[in-house]
């Protein structure tokens, strides 16, 4: 576990929740996840709303703090680090934002927003200019946009102004929740390619929160598919894709409205994604399960290793793969 | 019924943007703002006058406002009614009318900014620990707060004067202990919505200690709250000092206050009405003039508040 | 070809141009602007479009590229300081204007958006909504509003009608409240309904169930559909015309394979590209269009993607293209129909 760069086990996150006048609810929003990120590597993590892909943004950067479980950051556990000890830790671990509106400071320049990353990494005032020129050639911004205020730049300008910011205390880990999801297309294309190149120029690791399966199939090495606070598959990202086990990932694939598939009428997924409140017993998909047998109302599955690098929490998945024809060689 | 959808909203803040890059200073906006309106701008200059009166006040009023004219008072001792020599009359004691308005005006002022002043700083320290801090200190704050919002304020400075005995100081001192509690609450509701802004979790997950993001990526968006509520605020107190030396616990004799002369004015308004019309006319305008200005600031600032974001 | 058979049997649309229908609502010239003197931006220029009865067409572009303006525009629904600076909105025949709107607004011509809240009052329960809706415009008495919109509740999916009707808006998830609005809007059957991204702000599975639900409604209320969206494959799967737009104008429109099998504008290609695909070997990049769109406003004399255009020469920044072709089929590029016209190297994956 040494050589990875981020390490979660068991992570657990619970919100109270008022109902009425009295009494309140737990709401699970993270059940005990389980994810590694090797350096370099970029590991997707997709599902729909209220499936707790953010809130495990959230606690992995300390903004929201875990009911248990551990975070582990290169060898270090950093989940109950407070104060000093945290601060020095922060910078290990970076996040770009969804909404590139909100995420700058609208009355700081692009000099002092990033400056500011450099002062805590370090960075003495003289060489903060410099260093500042490299980081916005870098993300493929003119120099001249230094002196602009937000408010001054496009969407695009400013999600690259934050990978900037990121980039300035050097992480090891940078998480992106939904960060191109507020981009027109044309420009999230130039931010996904410009992802791409920092990683293989800096070997920093990602963790990418999206909803857009497409964009993360592009992006992601791995795959994990949440629902309701918890992974129902994880896989290579390719061999997710091209053959999903878990059938609420198969009903997220064939909802992707897609210019090359387009007439091909296909199976649309029922119903909402539970209170997560108040989730169903059993598999907490059942209910919308085209496939759920008797089993899926009252045993709720693990996740469970199927093959390389492959793990599924579905009754029926599992069996069909521990029964002997499916077992030796999964078909195309 | 009507909003603009995201996709669009670039579209019209793309416009807002382009004038934001000709003109990013608010005093160019607060100028062009106030060639369209003409309330805005009268209210702005008559508080430029009030400013300059009295700052200038000994050479402004033609008279010493203190010194008792033997020919302020007619034969039967009567005030003089406005006139060539006294323009606005004199009052019972044979004093200038005028000229103890304009040093009234500096007390007035003096009163209202100094005593805003103290309450903003109290009421911005008090607000944004309250509301960075959060949980318990948030609690114990806010009650204190509560309590004293809960006083009505003119009795509760009456009190306090009663207690302290009438001086300047200890009104400025009553009114800013009583007016900070509106800022506080204000400004902690505004610091609640800022420490949820993506770019004040972004400082945090940089390492950026509390201290430094408070002044740097708090504060700065509190101004605009501040200026219209320092505007309002000085209406604010210029009303409690005026209605404290009305009753007497104000600012001491004999300096002329318009509270004061209020209530002196009001014994002779049967047979001197200028006593009474003149202090009020100048205490309505002035409270008036600082209100309509803080309506404008309110609307000038608040986009500025947006400008970056929605 | 499969779906174009499925098309026809729901929603026929005839081909020979001499039997075209009455278009249900005609963009003639339309150019709207943002202020004034000085300060005035157009945002959308010169825009010409002619839905007919039960027709689908989907409305694509970028942020700024005016699509939402230019359906704002016909609902005569401008936030201000918009106003229609030329051309005109023609509904069934007649010119519109924001005084007559009344009379078809809602009725000839309904619309829903991306954020359903802002159209549904949030402190009036759904029902009084609904009902109010078809008591005024339909004339039904109380009781039979009540049954209605019981009816459409059922009918766009809702699982309990009776106990949505008693809520209010904000207590739904964002697809309840899509799939309200949608039932309010199709309500007295309008001639055209206008869907400004209603499902941006949607789950996928959700999106899918909305779109289904948009389709079967249009079909059973021979609505005409003007979809807007900023995701080509939302708009493929559902229309079957296509109007691509940029930087406020036209630049190609056709059928759905016209716009997607024989791609002719470099825009559009290049739109096409840049999403990644769901299938297939996976690129090392994607196609990305260099730079960003234009500012609103910002007028140049030539062919607005002239910068960002992969095969842009000398005369596409001096002349701005115009949009020509047969009716139905027509692309604002210099580059279209020009034989002789340097191709690209690169630009060529659309999926």
């Amino acid at each position: 576990m040494s050589d990875a760069a981020l390490a979660v086990r068991g992570l657990t996150v619970h919100f109270r929740v008022r109902r009425g006048l009295v009494g309140s609810r737990v709401v699970r929003a993270v059940d005990g996840v389980d994810l590694a990120l090797g350096p370099g590597e970029t590991l997707g993590v997709a599902g729909e709303s209220g499936s707790g892909k953010s809130t495990i943004a959230r606690s992995l950067v300390h903004l929201t703090r875990p009911n248990g479980g551990t975070i582990t950051l290169g060898e270090t556990d950093v989940t109950s680090l407070r104060g000093a000890a945290l601060r020095r830790y922060r910078r290990r671990m970076q996040m770009v934002y969804q909404d590139p509106y909100d995420s700058l400071d609208p009355r700081m320049t692009v000099r002092d927003a990033i400056g500011e990353a450099l002062a805590v990494r370090g960075l003495s005032r003289d060489r903060r200019p410099g260093e500042v020129a490299r980081l916005l050639s870098r993300v493929n911004l003119p120099d001249a946009l230094a002196a602009r205020y937000p408010g001054q730049l496009s969407g695009g300008q400013r999600q690259r102004v934050s990978i900037a910011r990121a980039l300035a205390v050097e992480p090891d880990v940078i998480i992106c929740d939904e960060a191109v999801a507020a981009l027109d297309v044309s420009i999230r294309a130039q931010v996904l390619n410009l992802l791409k190149d920092i990683q293989r120029d800096t070997g920093v690791a990602y963790l990418f929160i999206s909803h857009d399966l497409s964009t993360l199939r592009f992006v992601a090495d791995r795959v994990a598919i949440m629902y309701v606070g918890r992974v129902v598959e994880h896989g290579p990202s390719l061999e997710l894709f091209a053959e999903p086990l878990h059938p609420y990932t198969r009903a997220l694939i064939a909802a992707v409205p897609s210019v090359t598939a387009r007439g091909t009428k296909r199976l649309h997924l029922a119903g909402e994604p539970p209170d997560p409140a108040n989730p169903p017993t059993g598999c907490p998909f059942h209910p919308r399960c085209p496939e759920a047998i008797d089993e899926c109302r009252r045993v709720r599955p693990e996740l469970t290793v199927v093959g390389p690098g492959r793990s599924v929490a579905c009754h029926v998945a599992v069996r069909s793969f521990r029964s002997p024809r499916s077992a030796a060689e999964p078909s195309r | 019924m009507i909003s603009i959808p995201e996709s669009e909203a670039a579209a019209v803040v793309g416009v807002g943007e382009t004038a934001a890059l000709a003109e990013p200073r608010l005093w160019r906006r607060a100028l062009r703002s106030l060639a369209h309106d003409p309330v805005a701008l009268l209210s702005v200059l008559f508080i430029l006058l009030l400013v300059v009166v009295a700052l200038f006040a000994p050479w402004i009023a033609p008279h010493n406002p203190l010194e008792q004219f033997p020919n302020g008072l007619s034969d039967v001792g009567a005030p003089v009614a406005p006139g060539a020599r006294f323009w606005l009359g004199t009052d019972q004691a044979g004093r200038d009318v005028l000229s103890r308005l304009i040093y009234g005006a500096r007390v007035s002022l003096l009163v209202g900014v100094v005593a805003t002043g103290l309450a903003s700083a109290i009421g911005v320290v008090v607000g944004t620990v309250a509301g960075y801090a959060g949980g318990i200190v948030d609690s114990v704050l806010m009650r204190v707060t509560d309590t004293v919002l809960s006083f009505p304020i003119l009795l509760f400075c009456i009190a306090l004067i009663a207690v302290t005995g009438p001086s300047t100081r200890n009104v400025v001192l009553v009114i800013a202990f009583a007016y900070w509690t509106y800022l506080a609450r204000v400004v902690r509701s505004q610091v609640l919505s800022l420490k949820e802004r993506e770019f004040v979790n972004a400082a945090r997950t940089l390492g950026v200690r509390h201290a430094t993001i408070v002044r740097r990526h708090v504060l700065p968006h509190l101004w605009p709250t501040i200026i219209v509520y320092g505007t309002l605020g000085i209406a604010t107190s210029i009303l409690i000092e005026a209605s404290l030396s009305f009753l007497g616990i104000g600012v001491p004799l004999p300096q002329a206050s318009w509270g004061e002369m209020i209530s002196e004015g009001q014994q002779y308004f049967q047979t001197a009405p200028w006593l009474l019309v003149a202090p009020g006319v100048a205490l309505i305008l002035t409270v008036l003039a600082f209100n309509l200005a803080g309506d404008w600031l309110t609307d000038l600032m608040d986009p500025a508040e947006r400008e970056g974001g929605r | 070809m499969n779906h174009q058979s499925r098309r026809a049997e729901t929603t026929p649309i005839p081909t020979d141009v001499d039997a075209r229908r009455d278009p249900v609502v005609e963009l003639d010239d339309l150019s709207v602007a943002f202020g004034s003197g000085s300060d005035e931006v157009e945002v959308v220029r010169g825009v010409s479009l002619r839905i007919e009865r039960g027709q689908r067409v989907g409305l694509v572009g970028e942020s700024g590229s005016g699509k939402s303006v230019t359906a704002r525009a016909i609902m005569q629904l401008l936030p201000a300081p918009g106003r229609v600076s030329s051309g005109r909105v023609l509904i069934e025949g007649a010119v519109a204007s924001p005084r007559g709107a009344r009379r078809w607004r809602g009725t000839t011509v309904a619309m829903i958006t991306q954020d359903p809240l802002s159209s549904l009052n949030p402190l009036v329960r759904i029902g009084a909504q609904m009902t109010e809706m078809l008591r005024h415009h339909r004339g039904l008495s109380r009781a039979q509003a009540r049954a209605q919109a019981l009816e459409l509740l059922e009918a766009v999916g809702i699982p309990d009608p009776p106990r949505t009707f008693r809520q209010f808006p904000s207590v739904l998830s964002g697809g309840m409240r899509q799939r309200v609005a949608l039932a309010i809007a199709i309500s007295c059957r309008p001639r055209l309904l206008i869907a400004d991204e209603p499902t941006t702000a949607l789950d996928v599975t959700i999106q899918a169930q909305v779109l289904d639900l948009l389709e079967a409604m249009s079909a059973e209320s021979e609505s005409a559909v003007l979809l807007i969206s900023h995701d080509l494959g939302v708009v493929a799967n559902f229309c079957d015309t296509i109007v691509v737009m940029y930087a406020g104008r036209v630049v190609e429109t056709g059928t759905t394979d016209q716009i997607l099998d024989e791609t002719a504008h470099p825009y559009t290609l290049a739109l096409l590209a840049s999403v990644p695909s769901m299938g297939g070997d996976l690129p090392e990049r994607l196609a990305s269009i260099p730079g960003s769109p234009p500012a609103p406003g910002v007028v140049t004399p030539g062919c607005p993607f002239a910068p960002r255009c992969p095969i842009a020469q000398d005369r596409c920044s001096r002349e701005a293209p115009a949009l020509v072709g047969p009716p139905g089929r027509s692309v604002a590029c210099h580059a279209f129909g020009d034989a002789s016209w340097p191709r690209p190297v690169s630009v060529g994956g659309a999926p």
